[in-house]
C-alpha cells in the first residue's frame, strides 16, 4: 500500500521538528541578552514589550555563547533539511497538496463553521483540508523568511546587501522574531490540532500507514469531538472477503447486524475505494 | 551585560549543568564552528564596508561601556610612563608608536554601527589609523597569518585573523564622535571595526602583536565565537 507520507517527508518533517525546537528555544536565550529592537540612543517603534524577556524555561542553551553555538550549528541542519523537502515535494508533486486551491477562502471559512459547530457535517476534502494547507503552505515561507532574515543577522556587513533589503539590522532581527512568533503560532495549532482531532496522524507522519476509517472526515472529527475510528457506514461495507487483512472485520462490521443483510450483491467491492481515489484524483 | 551573561554561564557550570551540553553534543557545535569559520573567511571581502544608515542618531552618551577590571582602567603616566602602542611579533621593523605618532599616521573617520554579541547596535563615528596602515610601516612578514590586539585593562585580549584586521575599516581609533576617545570607551586608543562582533574590538590598547598562530581571546576562550565576523 502506498504510504500515506513519502518517507522523505516523514524524515524531513521529524528532523525538521528537532531543528524548530533547538533553533526556537536557543533564539530566545539570544534574544534575552537584550530583548528589545531599538538602536543604542534611539526607540523603537513597533514593538510594545521592549526590554521583555522571554521565560527561561522556554531558552535553550544555558547561557548567550552555548545558545549562539546551538543556533549557529542547527542553523544549518534547519536550512539543509528544508531544502531537502521542498526540492522533493517539487519534484515529486506533493507541493500540490499544499497549494492553496481555487474556492481556497470559501472552503477555510466552510472549515471553521465546522469547528465552531455552525455547520454539522466535515467538508469535503482531499488530503489536507483547507485550514491545513493554508498552515503547510506558509509554513516553508515562514521558515524560508527566518533563513534569509537570520542570515542578515549574522553577515549584516558581508551580506549587507541583504540586510539592507530588510530595513537595516534592527528591522532584520525584528522581521526574524516576527516570523518565529508566527511559526511558533502555526506550529502550537497544529501540535493542538493533531492531539485533540488527528491523533492518528501521528502514525501517519510516522510509520506512513493510514486507513480511511481514521480520517477526520470519515470520523466527522472536530476537536476532542469523534477520536475513534469511524464505524463504516452500513450501505458501504465490503464483503468480508474483500476486507484487508489490516482491518479486523468485527470492528468494521457491527455486530448487531447481520453481514449476510447488509452486503446486497449488487454491490461492487472496489467503490469504496474507488471513491477515496477519485477524491485524492480531485486533490490534484 | 556580558559580565552578567559569564556569570550566569558560570552558575549554570558549577552546578553540573553544561551548558553545551553532553559530550558528542559539544563535539558536534565545536566542528560547526569550525566549518562556520571557514564559511566566514570565506564569505570576507575588504571592499564590503558599514555605513551606518543616514536616519540613524549617534547613541552618544547611551553607548555602552564595558570593561572587565573593576573600574575604567585609566592609563597612570606617573606610573607606566608614556602611553606607547607596541607593534611587534611578526614584522620587520617593530614600533612604538606614542599618541602624537599615531597622530601623524594618515587618519580615518567612519559612521559605522558597533554590533554587539548581545544583538544591539549603535552607530558613532570612529576617527584613527587603519591596522592595515600600521602593518604596512612595520613591514609584514611571511609567517604573519593572525593578530592578537592586547590591553591594560586585566589581561583582556583577543585576536584576530590577519584578513579581517586588514579590511579598511579595522582601525586602532584614537576619537569618538569627533572627540579624543574617552576613559570609558578604551582610551587612549581602542581597536575599533565594525566588521567583527563588539567584543573583538579590544579597548585600552597596549599591543598589536602579528603571529603564526591564533592565540584566542578573553571572550572566544570562554565559549563565544572566536572568528565573530558581521
Amino acid at each position: 500500500m502506498r504510504p500515506r507520507h513519502h518517507p522523505v517527508v516523514r524524515i524531513t518533517h521529524w528532523v525538521n521538528v528537532v531543528a524548530v525546537l533547538v533553533m526556537a528555544g536557543s533564539g530566545l536565550r539570544i534574544f534575552n541578552a537584550y530583548p528589545a529592537f531599538a538602536r543604542k540612543g534611539e526607540a523603537f517603534c513597533c514593538w510594545p514589550w521592549e526590554g521583555m524577556k522571554a521565560p527561561a524555561w522556554l531558552t535553550f542553551g544555558g547561557w548567550l555563547a552555548g545558545a549562539r553555538n546551538w543556533h549557529f550549528a542547527m542553523m544549518w541542519v534547519l536550512a539543509v533539511n528544508g531544502l531537502v523537502y521542498l526540492g522533493f515535494i517539487w519534484l515529486h508533486g506533493e507541493w500540490r497538496d499544499l497549494v492553496p486551491r481555487r474556492g481556497f477562502l470559501r472552503d477555510a471559512r466552510e472549515m471553521a463553521r465546522f469547528y465552531l459547530f455552525a455547520r454539522p457535517d466535515h467538508p469535503r476534502q482531499g488530503k489536507h483540508n483547507a485550514l491545513q494547507r493554508g498552515a503547510y503552505f506558509a509554513m516553508p515561507i515562514i521558515g524560508a523568511l527566518l533563513v534569509l532574515t537570520g542570515l542578515a543577522l549574522w553577515k549584516p556587513v558581508q551580506l549587507g546587501w541583504l540586510t539592507a533589503l530588510f530595513g537595516g539590522y534592527a528591522w532584520a532581527r525584528y522581521w526574524h522574531f516576527v516570523a518565529m512568533l508566527l511559526l511558533g503560532l502555526l506550529a502550537v495549532v497544529h501540535v493542538v490540532m493533531v492531539l485533540t482531532t488527528d491523533p492518528y496522524s501521528i502514525i501517519s507522519m510516522t510509520t506512513g500507514r493510514y486507513e480511511e476509517r481514521w480520517s477526520p472526515e470519515a470520523r466527522n472529527a472536530r476537536p476532542l469531538v469523534n477520536l475513534r475510528p469511524a464505524a463504516v457506514d452500513p450501505a458501504a461495507v465490503v464483503p468480508a472477503a474483500v476486507v484487508p487483512a489490516a482491518v479486523d472485520p468485527a470492528a468494521v462490521v457491527p455486530a448487531a447486524v447481520d453481514p449476510a443483510a447488509v452486503v446486497p450483491a449488487a454491490v461492487d467491492p472496489a467503490a469504496p475505494v474507488a471513491r477515496h481515489e477519485s477524491r485524492g484524483q480531485e486533490d490534484r | 551585560m556580558i559580565r552578567r551573561e559569564i556569570l550566569l554561564g558560570a552558575a549554570g557550570f558549577l552546578a553540573g549543568c553544561n551548558s553545551r551540553g553532553p559530550g558528542w553534543a559539544s563535539g558536534l557545535l565545536d566542528l560547526a564552528e569550525s566549518r562556520n569559520e571557514r564559511v566566514e573567511a570565506w564569505l570576507l571581502r575588504h571592499d564590503r564596508m558599514d555605513r551606518a544608515a543616514a536616519g540613524a542618531r549617534d547613541a552618544g552618551s547611551a553607548f555602552p561601556a564595558y570593561h572587565i577590571s573593576d573600574r575604567a582602567p585609566v592609563w597612570d603616566p606617573a606610573l607606566r610612563g608614556t602611553w606607547a602602542l607596541e607593534v611587534g611579533g611578526a614584522v620587520r621593523r617593530p614600533l612604538r608608536l606614542t599618541l602624537e605618532d599615531l597622530a601623524r599616521l594618515p587618519q580615518v573617520t567612519q559612521r559605522v554601527n558597533h554590533y554587539c554579541v548581545e544583538g544591539w547596535t549603535a552607530v558613532a563615528t570612529w576617527s584613527g589609523v587603519r591596522v592595515s596602515e600600521l602593518a604596512r610601516v612595520a613591514g609584514l612578514g611571511p609567517e604573519a597569518g593572525f593578530v592578537d590586539f592586547e590591553s591594560f585593562d586585566a589581561g583582556y585580549h583577543e585576536s584576530w585573523d590577519l584578513e579581517s584586521a586588514l579590511h579598511p575599516q579595522t582601525l586602532v581609533a584614537t576619537g569618538m564622535d569627533r572627540r579624543p576617545l574617552g576613559p570609558a570607551h578604551g582610551a587612549p586608543a581602542r581597536l575599533h571595526s565594525p566588521i567583527k562582533l563588539g567584543y573583538k574590538s579590544v579597548k585600552y590598547l597596549t599591543r598589536v602583536v602579528f603571529l603564526p598562530e591564533r592565540n584566542g581571546g578573553y571572550w572566544s576562550d570562554q565559549g563565544y565565537e572566536w572568528f565573530a565576523g558581521t
